[in-house]
């Protein structure tokens, strides 16, 4: 029982600590402001029925936001420097040019894939049927 | 680090020029622009245009999303304004997907949930980056100048089943179009009426909207609008024959009707036949409801026992037989039929229809 007595007084401390960590963390959210503006969160939240008054609600899905595209923007950063250096491999002489970090469709589908966003896009659209197949083909 | 992506997109989206219409593009718009900043922030420096809107697009759907799944632990909760520990579900619940530290675990306390203290890692390693704009509150509603009801504009209703919070009838000007003369110079009877249109009292206006164009009569109130009409109308009738005013009985002078001389006479009565023949239509309800005519000269009589012989005063002194059975086409295209006989015939047809109906009624007790 006495252990017990002390066990709980230890959790109970814990769950103190926590709560003062969620609730200081609640309160410096209101000195950071995050990217994406509260307006535009507030907005989309109310779309989907979110109610609620509290503005710190309303800037921790603010921050989550921006974790999630900052994680998902890191990720297709990484595709995107793989893809360069291996390029870079083939072709010495380009390797001034292409400095250029690009967000591409195509890292960004790469990264989305891993997050569960499934996002296909067309290579190209053909003008006519017969674009691109061989001159043979395309004699007849 | 140069700004390259923001302003190379912003250009671009100056130079495409359309407006669309919408709060949604608005906001969309706000929402590129936010993930592009934090794009930056990573270190992109350029951006493609469909991927940064996929990604955009993305965006917006998770903030839809943890607000949904927010609500629907607030609302198993039972309770309708959301929570902290809601928000925190469902961010568990989205970030199921990729996984985070204690996701295993059942039973944990929210507060220590592995996803606040990885937003907490963030806000702690992240510069903060504001967002570049000043934001008016969303959503944004254009302006609209309602037009004042009844009771706001103070004015009475004309009519007694017209409620007052409903608007007043618009101006006649507004849906009468003046017909501008070739000169220039507007009619001056049409100058007129504007200028008295002022002191015409708003009651009177809805009445005028309601009378008719050519009110022949002429009330006291709106002569002049119906002057103004005719004007109108006179001015469109040169134009195009097709809107002039109808004609009323008597307006224009038309020769009378003569009756045909073989009509009168009892050696017609064959042409008449073929007559009716020729209009199908008629054949068979002149058949069988002609009612007893005096002149009738076969034995049938197919009058109906209960009814009642009116002599219509048109009626014109014609006898024909009655033949059932017999449907003899007797056409003649060359008898001289002019365009009054067969006018003349047709209002015949048309009178004898009505007189039966009229009996029909009475008889039935309409």
């Amino acid at each position: 029982m006495n252990n017990h007595h002390g066990q709980s007084q230890q959790s109970s401390e814990s769950k103190h600590d926590d709560d003062a960590a969620l609730t200081d963390f609640l309160a410096s959210l209101m000195e950071y402001t995050p990217t994406v503006p509260d307006e535009l969160v507030e907005h989309y939240l109310g779309k989907s029925g979110f109610q609620c008054p509290d503005v710190r609600l309303t800037r921790l899905v603010a921050v989550a936001t921006q974790k999630f595209v900052a994680d998902i923007a890191s990720d297709a950063l990484q595709h995107c420097k793989a893809r360069q250096a291996s390029v870079v491999k083939d072709k010495r002489d380009k390797q001034q040019k292409d400095k250029r970090l690009i967000l591409t469709m195509d890292d960004l589908s790469k990264a989305l894939r891993e997050y569960g966003v499934n996002v296909k896009h067309q290579e190209y659209f053909a003008d006519s049927p017969s674009a691109g197949l061989d001159t043979a083909s395309r004699d007849e | 680090m140069s700004d390259g992506g923001r302003e190379n997109r912003r250009e671009h989206e100056k130079s495409s020029g359309h407006r669309k219409s919408g709060v949604d593009n608005f906001a969309r718009a706000i929402a590129k622009i936010a993930v592009a900043q934090v794009c930056e922030t990573e270190g992109f420096q350029a951006f493609q245009q469909s991927a940064l809107e996929t990604f955009s697009d993305v965006a917006v759907r998770y903030i839809r999303d943890v607000g949904k799944t927010a609500l629907l632990y607030t609302n198993l909760a039972g309770r309708t304004e959301v929570n902290v520990f809601d928000v925190i579900q469902g961010l568990e619940d989205l970030s199921m997907g990729l996984g985070f530290v204690g996701a295993s675990d059942i039973d944990h306390c929210l507060v220590q949930s592995g996803v606040v203290r990885e937003l907490l890692q963030y806000v702690g390693d992240s510069e903060e980056l504001p967002f570049a704009y000043a934001l008016p509150q969303l959503p944004i509603f254009r302006d609209r100048k309602q037009t004042p009801s009844f009771l706001q504009a103070g004015v009475e209703p004309p009519h007694e089943h017209i409620p007052s919070w409903l608007p007043p009838f618009p101006d006649i000007q507004d849906h009468v179009q003046l017909p501008m003369q070739e000169n220039g110079a507007k009619d001056p009877q049409l100058v007129e009426v504007e200028h008295a249109k002022d002191d015409i009292k708003p009651e009177q206006q809805s009445s005028l909207s309601v009378q008719p164009l050519h009110s022949a009569g002429g009330l006291a109130g709106p002569p002049l609008v119906a002057e103004r009409n005719a004007a109108n109308l006179k001015e469109a009738a040169v134009t195009n024959p097709y809107l002039a005013a109808p004609l009323y009985f008597g307006e224009k002078e038309v020769s009378p009707a003569v009756l045909p001389t073989k009509l009168s006479s009892e050696a017609a009565v064959g042409d008449h036949v073929g007559q009716k023949q020729v209009m199908d239509g008629k054949i068979s309800a002149l058949e069988a409801f002609v009612p007893g005519i005096e002149s009738i000269k076969s034995g049938l009589n197919d009058s109906d026992e209960g009814q009642m012989k009116v002599f219509p005063s048109q009626r014109p002194p014609v006898q024909f037989k009655i033949r059932i059975g017999k449907r003899s086409f007797n056409a003649n295209p060359n008898s001289s039929f002019e365009h009054e006989d067969c006018f003349w015939w047709y209002r015949f047809c048309v009178t004898q229809i009505q007189m039966f109906m009229k009996n029909l009624m009475m008889h039935w007790g309409f």
